[in-house]
């Protein structure tokens, strides 16, 4: 069993499901008026899962994103002038797309990454599995999160490498970087031949995993508490 | 170079989820054709590693910044697994960082993945005869494919009444910021598959 969050659902797939039904329940969201709401389920969900602090890290990108939205899209969409400075003029129709895509990217990132960013990388391959997509795809995230340290490892030692050869920085040496990236992938492929190589003689297939236990009932009330959410917003959204 | 959540319409995301999946399905339909379909995962999952952790570096560019993307990379490399190693690099950013977006993976997965098959159409066409020119246009035209695509879903995506000069000048310093990238792509994966020849020509695809 999954590590429950606060009061989150402990299954991987339940919490997967719950992020895409909750993220295109917000995308559809189309009044302005119904972004308050938005935000405040999405700020009660990262409350509720307890870890502010790291969502917040995680937000910082998706709010300069987000302010740039606000900020711009107001100067150069619509026909309403609220406010005029020189050349500058606030519209109101650019405004309040700007306001409803930044409500709607904040909502839907913050979901995304309560319910998500806090799982163990083995429990994300296993709910994708466990959701019917292919083994492939399961084992290739695997893989890719077993193989992401070796390729940083080796992408340092590269640069280091070439650094102390007198390798310049920045753009102006571009064949130096494609060569030390080649000197970095042709070291990890040799590793990742020999981890793969392993894993296969342990007998390792996604394919062949022991097929995932039934959802629990704290994990099905999550997903159909979602899909309510996700519908009452929707209907609040068409009746304003 | 991601589509962020919430910019654009519903409808739109669900399109890309549906179009991503077809082009899923088709690229595990031609790996399953391979004699051993495992034999390649190792070199997809390094180079998904490789693409994800490259693709979370922000390159200053002013007024703007972008990061590397390694698309036609992927696609000479990988060929069919460029897809799911694509798809699933997207995936990791988006659950992981927030960075592009759960709503947008299939749209942005269309963007990346369509420009890395055409690289290696155009790579296992052009290499024979010239190597060097053959990556320099997979890597730089898949870079600026993926960028066309980003611009013109961008449009789709935004308010109708957006003011056309402003538009037309946003536009231009994103494209203008890009066009260094688009270059560099292409040198890349010139110098990346010359020293792959020499050094070892296994990792080449059918080397």
């Amino acid at each position: 069993m999954a590590e429950p969050a606060g009061l989150l659902p402990g299954d991987p797939r339940a919490r997967l499901a719950m992020a895409l039904i909750l993220a295109f329940g917000f995308a559809a969201v189309g009044q302005v008026g119904t972004v308050p709401a938005l935000l405040a389920l999405a700020l009660i969900l990262a409350l509720v899962a307890g870890q502010p602090a790291r969502l917040l890290r995680g937000l910082r990108g998706p709010l300069v994103l987000a302010a740039a939205f606000v900020l711009i899209l107001p100067l150069v969409s619509g026909a309403t002038v609220l406010w005029q400075a020189g050349p500058l003029r606030l519209r109101a129709e650019g405004l309040e797309a700007g306001l409803l895509i930044a409500g709607r990217l904040l909502a839907i990132v913050t979901v995304t990454l309560t319910l998500l960013a806090t799982l163990p990388a083995h429990r994300l391959a296993a709910a994708l599995r466990g959701l019917g997509s292919p083994a492939l795809l399961a084992d290739l995230l695997l893989l890719t999160l077993r193989y992401l340290d070796e390729v940083r490892g080796e992408i340092l030692r590269a640069r280091l490498a070439r650094r102390l050869r007198g390798g310049g920085a920045g753009w102006r040496d571009l064949p130096g970087h494609g060569a030390m990236l080649a000197l970095a992938l042709i070291r990890s492929q040799r590793r990742a031949e020999n981890i793969w190589a392993a894993m296969r003689l342990r007998g390792h297939a996604a394919g062949l995993a022991v097929p995932p236990p039934p959802l629990g009932a704290s994990d099905r009330a999550g997903i159909a508490v979602a899909a309510g959410l996700a519908g009452l917003l929707l209907l609040m959204d068409r009746v304003a | 170079m991601h589509l962020p959540d919430g910019l654009l319409p519903v409808g739109m995301a669900a399109a890309g989820y549906a179009g991503s999946a077809a082009l899923l399905g088709l690229s595990l339909n031609r790996i399953a054709r391979l004699p051993d379909p495992g034999a390649a995962m190792p070199r997809a999952a390094m180079l998904t590693a490789v693409f994800f952790a490259v693709s979370s570096i922000a390159v200053p560019v002013p007024p703007t910044t972008v990061h590397p993307m390694l698309v036609g990379l992927m696609g000479v490399l990988l060929g069919w697994f460029a897809v799911p190693a694509i798809l699933v690099g997207l995936f990791l950013q988006a659950v992981l960082f927030g960075h592009g977006g759960l709503t947008t993976l299939g749209l942005n997965g269309l963007i990346l993945a369509s420009p890395a098959l055409i690289a290696w159409v155009v790579w296992r066409a052009l290499a024979p005869r010239a190597p060097t020119v053959a990556a320099v246009i997979a890597g730089s035209g898949a870079a600026a494919l993926a960028l066309a695509l980003f611009v013109t879903l961008v449009l789709l995506g935004l308010p109708a009444d957006v003011d056309g000069a402003a538009e037309r000048a946003a536009l231009g310093v994103f494209v203008f910021a890009h066009l260094p990238l688009v270059l560099a792509e292409g040198i890349l994966v010139a110098v990346v598959l010359r020293v792959l020849a020499r050094v070892e020509p296994g990792l080449l695809p059918d080397g």
